[in-house]
């Protein structure tokens, strides 16, 4: 029977999210497809993942090996190509992380299968795989389609559902011998610079975006930020700027939030920001652009330049608040 | 006949748009305006990356290139903002005098250091009692053994409280007759004069204007720009350029209120319809557009044809001039109407745009003095 | 250091009105710019060279347009440029145009190549460790942290959550640049100057050794089949009315929430 190669993301002691997220997706794409769901697991000491995975597949196909304890994505590539030849996998999901990125267009490159990144949807059509992106932005959603009868997809985080784990899928090891590989080396992890302010656990957090303009501005936003009694935090071109500290990064390449209340000011609400603030209570989004996507995110909205609004709402605030 | 820009050209506009995009920031340019403050930082680093002065020789300290390119950087710096554009524009105030007419030892000690973004210099020309007219100067300059000693009371000086050095037009030959024909060009330093803020005006307020007054200024002899008494002439030919600079902005000022105005329109809804949607707002929009077209053909055209050879027409560069600062002045004027009651309110910038375009029609020549120049072009002698 | 930049013109889409048409969209009201992520990268080999010394080759695969990109590139410190056009690349994915600049950069003696970690328009984010493989070389994306010795790069990748994972490897290698890893400067007229006088080779597929089947969409192995807006799935509710009675709405609702 076909199967579908679902790739574990694990980092630090912990299963990643995505790969629920993944075998979630590859659940409904088996049924389409005919197939069975294999989570393979490449690490060191990690049968409690395995067992884990095993709820929410079918086979977990383990290649547990000191060289595999940290991500690195020439010894991965080597492990995976050897399990993909010899499986012959219908598709391969893999998360479009940093993890991901990493790896699967080199993967594809040396398997020569098509490789679709960052979807957000996944079809099948007489027999054919189909997938959905975004392009431009996030302002257009573009269905792809795959040549042959094998795949590599790279899966956006939090696009698919967790689905609930109530399989008790068969753990099977592997042994794939890896030979030194003399390129890459992983030297550590490196924790961004803690600042004075933890953003995860404020209650209000006012995020601001590009539209801020000026780091001049920031002291405003901040008053209101004060007579909130909540935090400021950003998006990531404020910190490409460095406007603000990487610490005040909402995002998927910052922290995750869930505030009582977000206020997001000038931000366009890229997926990789929402990705990091959808679950706040409440939403609320200040944008010039009637258009900006914050708006499908937020519940409610405020179409006018946040210089306009921002003063005189904490004039409000600070009378409601008496 | 070729339309296009070169390719260097191009990205000399991209270049000037994407720092004055970077750099401008709306709040400070409010800040500028209502403070009366001179944006010295972003001068220098504009010096730095070589806008300011492009149309001077490299061994000067510009990029050798000309009037079009200059014409390209002002027009997208007025564009981001008419407030803080115009002061990236106006650093090298006077000095084309200095290029065209002043020695070795004079261009090399003061270009560089203007095009650098360092040093700021004045155009040092109009007087209380003649306006635009620079027929007559009272202001005296007389030699006393290797100095010259300046008298004499000098207003409306762009970057007046704010320059390191300017150049001067002064009467050296007071029985000259016609008097014009005993004026010479000066370069005085800034300890040579008194400096007066002319006080609030109504746009451009980042700019410095003031009067100067000289009482009994010497400077060394070898500070005569040219020929003496030929001073008259070498101005004539100075405005003839500066003019074009002016209309530059002027363009940059039209296209500024056109931009905000076309975001304005795509976005404010009334009664539940865009307000571009209503066909008034149309008909204001071809008419913004078309007048900003024909102003940009005219600028470009007397860039280029001054360009060509340093070819002088004054008839091109007065129309260029005076039909940029119309437009500028027309198009800001129906942008406020566009946005009504917001229009008015400074948080919209339209209103400052229009204060900023205003002043288009009265320096470098007033509309009125363009319009002389046209006609006795045109018409001859009547 | 010889160091290899790739650049790649896209459309600025993140403020405009986007208009689908057919399998693309409409692109003429709209302005373009370097991809921002190739923006730092050039910015990093520009940094790089003035550090290292060397020698930049900017690189892109476009039509005549992208000229302007590799011009903005040479502007900023680049030394030479190459252009790759063809009719056939049209409707190539990023591995198509991975393949195509590997066949033009496995001719250069190469010590680096730097690309953006993805582009702002198709966002896929293949080309450089795609480029790598094809080339036969280490690779390592979304680097917000660079620094060579010893024919060695160090990385700093930017993991999820705050994280960065540090790693080394020989050279050459290709780095895929994620933003914020400098602060990329303006091109100066010194640079517009300079950079009229460097000279921009083009190149065909065929100079490549590519027919114009490895290309295009008859060379790719997907192929974008229909375009869609995406659909609204939560719509929020927009409070009208001037920043004061917007404001006051909103403030009244923070209370009636009991966010206040």
């Amino acid at each position: 029977m076909a199967e579908i190669f679902v790739l574990a993301e694990h980092r630090e002691g912990e299963l990643r999210e995505i790969t629920f997220e993944m075998l979630g997706a590859a659940k409904y794409l088996g049924k389409d497809m005919g197939a069975t769901v294999t989570a393979v697991l490449l690490g060191h000491d990690v049968d409690t993942y395995a067992e884990k995975l095993g709820s929410y597949a079918d086979t977990v196909l383990v290649v547990d090996d000191p060289k595999l304890d940290y991500f690195n994505a020439e010894i991965y590539q080597k492990v995976l190509s050897k399990l993909i030849s010899d499986k012959n996998p219908v598709v391969t999901l893999i998360g479009h992380t940093a993890f991901g990125m990493d790896l699967a267009p080199a993967l594809a490159v040396e398997l020569g299968l098509p490789l679709a990144t960052d979807c957000i949807g996944l079809e099948v059509d007489g027999g054919k795989l189909f997938v959905t992106r975004q392009i431009y932005s996030g302002k257009v959603n573009a269905k792809v389609s795959l040549k042959g009868d094998q795949y590599m997809v790279t899966i956006r985080s939090a696009a698919f559902p967790v689905e609930e784990g109530t399989l008790s899928g068969e753990i099977v090891k592997e042994a794939v011998a890896i030979e030194d590989v003399p390129y890459r080396k992983f030297i550590g992890y490196e924790e961004a610079p803690a600042g004075e302010v933890d953003i995860t656990q404020a209650d209000y957090i006012i995020g601001i975006g590009r539209a801020i303009g000026d780091p001049e501005n920031i002291p405003m936003v901040e008053e209101l930020a004060e007579a909130l009694g909540g935090v400021l935090a950003c998006s990531r071109p404020v910190v490409d700027k460095n406007w603000l500290p990487k610490d005040r990064q909402v995002g998927s390449s910052g922290k995750i939030v869930k505030p009582k209340l977000y206020l997001a000011l000038g931000i366009s609400g890229a997926f990789q920001h929402v990705a990091g603030m959808k679950d706040s209570g409440l939403i609320v989004a200040i944008n010039k652009d009637p258009k900006a996507p914050i708006f499908n995110v937020a519940d409610y909205g405020i179409v006018n330049d946040l210089f306009k609004i921002v003063p005189v709402l904490k004039e409000k605030i600070t009378e409601l608040k008496g | 006949m070729d339309f296009e820009l070169n390719e260097e050209q191009k990205d000399i506009a991209n270049a000037a748009r994407e720092f004055a995009q970077g750099e401008f920031d709306k709040d400070y340019a409010m800040e500028c305006d209502q403070e009366h403050k001179f944006p010295r930082e972003l001068v220098k680093k504009a010096g730095q990356l070589g806008f300011i002065g492009v149309h001077y020789e490299e061994e000067y300290g510009g990029a050798g290139l000309g009037a079009l390119e200059n014409t390209l950087i002002v027009e997208e710096m007025c564009r981001v903002d008419s407030t803080l554009g115009i002061c990236m524009a106006l650093p090298d105030f006077g000095c084309e005098i200095i290029k065209w007419c002043g020695t070795e030892e004079q261009k090399k000690k003061y270009l560089p250091k203007v095009c650098s973004g360092e040093w700021i210099s004045a155009g040092i020309f109009t007087e209380p009692d003649h306006g635009s007219d620079i027929t007559e100067m009272s202001t005296t300059a007389v030699k006393d053994g290797d100095e010259w000693v300046i008298n004499g009371t000098k207003t409306f000086i762009t970057n007046g409280e704010i320059a390191d050095f300017g150049v001067i037009l002064v009467q050296t030959d007071p029985d000259a007759n016609p008097k014009y024909r005993g004026m010479s060009t000066i370069i005085v330093e800034k300890d040579c004069w008194e400096a007066a803020d002319v006080g609030p005006k109504m746009g451009i307020r980042s700019t410095s204007t003031a009067e100067l007054s000289f009482s009994d200024a010497r400077v060394p002899l070898e500070n005569l720009i040219g020929v003496e008494n030929k001073g008259f002439y070498q101005v004539l030919e100075f405005f003839d350029e500066s003019r074009i600079e002016i209309a530059a902005q002027a363009l940059g000022t039209a296209e500024a209120a056109y931009d905000r105005v076309m975001d304005y329109i795509k976005q404010r809804e009334l009664h539940g319809r865009k307000l571009a949607s209503f066909q008034i707002t149309q008909h204001k929009i071809a008419d913004m557009a078309t007048k900003i077209e024909a102003a940009k053909l005219l600028v470009y055209k007397s860039a280029w044809n001054y360009d060509k050879e340093r070819k002088i027409d004054p008839v091109l560069t007065s129309m260029a001039k005076w039909f940029a600062a119309r437009t500028a002045v027309e198009v800001a004027d129906e942008a406020i109407q566009l946005f009504g009651g917001y229009g008015y309110i400074t948080d919209y910038e339209v209103e400052r745009i229009y204060r900023d375009a205003k002043i288009c029609e009265i320096y470098e020549g007033t509309r009125e003095v363009q319009k002389n120049t046209i006609a006795s072009g045109v018409i001859g002698k009547f | 250091m010889e160091i290899v930049v790739c650049v790649k013109r896209v459309p600025d889409t993140s403020e405009a009105d986007v208009v689908i048409t057919g399998k693309d969209i409409k692109k003429d009201d709209l302005a373009f710019e370097i991809n921002e992520w190739d923006n730092y990268a050039v910015e990093e080999a520009v940094q790089i060279k003035e550090k290292l010394g060397g020698n930049i080759t900017v690189i892109s695969v476009g039509d005549e347009e992208a000229k302007e990109v590799i011009r903005r590139g040479l502007a900023m410190g680049g030394d030479t440029g190459i252009r790759i056009d063809h009719p056939a690349l049209a409707g190539s994915d990023s591995m198509a145009i991975a393949k195509t600049l590997a066949a033009a950069i496995k001719d250069i003696d190469y010590d680096l190549v730097l690309t953006g970690a993805q582009a702002g328009d198709l966002g896929a984010g293949i080309v450089p460790v795609a480029l790598a493989e094809m080339l036969g070389v280490p690779h390592a994306t979304l680097a917000v942290g660079l620094d060579i010795e010893d024919g060695k790069a160090k990385v700093k990748r930017e993991l999820e959550g705050g994280l960065m994972e540090v790693l080394e490897m020989d050279l050459p290698a290709v780095v895929g640049v994620q933003t914020g890893i400098n602060e990329p400067r303006y091109v100066s007229i010194m640079g517009i100057r300079k950079a009229s006088k460097k000279e921009i080779k083009l190149l065909d597929i065929s100079d490549l050794g590519l027919l114009p089947k490895d290309v295009g969409e008859e060379g790719s192995l997907t192929v974008i089949e229909e375009l869609s807006v995406p659909p609204v799935t939560k719509v929020a509710e927009i409070l009208e009315g001037d920043p004061a009675e917007a404001a006051s709405k909103l403030a009244e609702i923070m209370k009636e929430k009991g966010v206040l």
